[in-house]
């Protein structure tokens, strides 16, 4: 299967000479739930947000499909295919719900008449909130938004950093059902998780970041085993099948 | 009283339209630009430059104004191009200065060096058009009585404070449609919020950045020639609306374009209201004290959310 997204030995960070991702590699094939986990501070997010443009790369290479797309400013990356949700701020708390989903069809010239539907089809929460302020929104209902504002394109790639942060297990399981039906889809999800349980239960492949490296790229199955999860946040490596 | 509150709308509204540009600047980044008054005064100055031009083009170096007003078609023309110039200047100073700066230091590196903008600025324009006041208009204008004496005074206002008034209300309005109605305007909005959330939406923040000096230096143009219609035109005239400015923007909650309105016309109508409280001479303190007032009682300002 082709990859959907390459990164080779990313080095990244947001002060010169102070490198917090230091030459990760991760590929990541079309289609597929790709998992990042690792213990706190091993770079997780700032991976993701320097795959997404918003963290200066210093080293190493993105490709998106067969585009290389390392310098690319961020709101070309968006423009190329790529979608990012941060883990927290990832909606316009001033503007309301369908004014976030407007904004973003406008800027990406989407037709928001076709578009609209088919997102509060599959986030049907929206279209009950649409003229609510966005900041008044509930934790996973602010979740469900910041998936749909960024999927208003038809990324080809999307990523999510900590999607379950702060929400109750029931609505991580419903945040998550709704990433499953967005990968069925067709885009290839990327997602940072501390919740690796829930995580594994979605995620195709994972990768472990241990100190701005990757140390493993397994098949989430292989890792559902609790000792080799209890492995991964000791930061211990382990060969697994890939 | 009526009549002060009417000296100080026509005050507040100038106000207004130069705090809308330090508002949006700072919303969007996040840094207190003491150089935004000094696009008042070069507006001001290149109003007066291409008002003689067109006075001279069309004729004789004369003005023949328009209905009562106290200007010709050649002043509004002026402005206009006054109003694209200081928008140029605007840019190339964000270009020069604040966008470099923006890469490397923190926000108080951006304020201290929009000191020394505003230094620049303001010398430049002594060294091109000298220390002596100036006017547009030489006509008298007589003002016109709206309300009779014996009601609360009345009021007498002139056609050109009414153009102000009026003008002012056109161009709020206008930046209101803009801000609400238009991609580009909920683009600003979404930008100031959360600049990188508005990156990964697609948005190019640089040109988002670029337009906001625009419109801000193009306000302060306008507000500068406002101020220069009803008063006169003199190189401190941007240092000396300097902190109603910055008063109206945080009273009305720093960021908030509807808070800067407001913010001005209460500065305004404060310093109007002042005059017979503390006499003339106290009139420009009131802004510090309005200010000192708002940091005290509600630090967020009228519009702006508490953290």
């Amino acid at each position: 299967m082709t990859a959907a997204l390459t990164c080779q030995d990313i080095v990244a960070g947001y002060e010169p000479g102070l490198s917090i991702v230091k030459g990760a590699t991760i590929s990541v094939a079309t289609g597929e739930i790709f998992a990042i986990f690792g213990p706190n501070g091993a770079g997780k997010s700032t991976l993701v947000k320097a795959i997404a443009g918003l963290v200066p790369v210093t080293g190493g290479s993105v490709y998106l499909g067969e585009t290389d797309i390392t310098q690319l400013p961020a709101h070309r990356m968006v423009h190329q295919g790529l979608a990012f949700v941060p883990q927290t701020e990832n909606i316009f708390a001033n503007l309301t719900v369908v004014e976030n989903l407007d904004l973003a069809a406008a800027i990406m010239k989407v037709d928001r008449k076709r578009r609209l539907p088919e997102l509060e089809a599959l986030f049907p929460d929206l279209a009950r909130l649409r003229g609510l302020k966005a900041g008044r929104l509930s934790g996973g209902q602010r979740q469900m938004l910041a998936c749909a504002r960024a999927l208003v394109s038809r990324p080809r790639v999307l990523i999510l950093d900590e999607p379950s942060a702060g929400l109750s297990p029931k609505l991580v399981e419903v945040v998550f059902s709704r990433l499953r039906e967005v990968r069925d889809s067709g885009v290839t999800i990327v997602l940072v998780e501390q919740n690796v349980k829930a995580a594994l239960a979605i995620a195709d492949r994972v990768a472990v970041l241990v100190d701005g490296r990757e140390r493993l790229q397994a098949a989430a199955a292989d890792l559902r085993d609790p000792v080799v999860l209890a492995d991964i946040y000791f930061g211990h490596a382990r060969q697994v099948s890939a | 009283m009526l009549q002060l509150i009417t000296d100080g709308l026509i005050v507040g509204s100038v106000i207004a339209l130069g705090a809308i540009g330090v508002t949006l600047t700072y919303s969007l980044l996040r840094f207190a630009n003491f150089a935004h008054g000094e696009l008042l005064t070069w507006g001001a100055y290149l109003t007066l430059t291409f008002l003689g031009v067109f006075m001279t083009v069309s004729g004789g170096g004369v003005m023949q104004p328009i209905g009562p007003f106290s200007f010709g078609w050649q002043l509004l023309a002026g402005l206009l191009v006054a109003a694209i110039l200081t928008a140029l200047i605007a840019l190339a100073v964000e270009r020069l200065v604040f966008a470099r700066l923006r890469r490397k230091g923190t926000a108080i590196v951006l304020v201290i060096a929009s000191f020394g903008v505003a230094l620049a600025l303001r010398n430049l324009v002594m060294f091109t058009y000298g220390g002596i006041p100036e006017y547009y208009s030489r006509e008298i204008q007589i003002a016109i009585r709206v309300l009779p004496r014996d009601v609360w005074g009345g009021i007498r206002i002139t056609p050109d404070q009414l153009f102000v008034l009026g003008l002012t209300a056109v161009t709020v309005l206008c930046l209101h449609l803009f801000l609400t109605r238009t991609t580009m305007g909920k683009a600003m909005r979404a930008t100031s919020e959360n600049p990188d959330l508005a990156r990964v939406t697609g948005i190019d923040v640089e040109a988002v950045i670029r337009l906001t000096w625009i419109i801000g230096a193009m306000l302060a143009a306008v507000a500068g020639a406002f101020a220069g219609l009803t008063v006169q035109v003199r190189p401190g005239l941007g240092l000396d609306l300097l902190l109603p400015l910055f008063a109206a923007a945080i009273l009305g909650g720093i960021g908030s374009v509807y808070g800067a309105v407001l913010g001005g016309l209460i500065v305004g109508l404060g310093e109007s209201l002042s005059v017979p409280l503390f006499g003339a001479e106290y009139r420009a303190a009131t802004a510090f004290l309005l200010l000192i007032g708002i940091l005290l009682l509600r630090p967020t300002g009228i519009f702006g959310e508490r953290p």
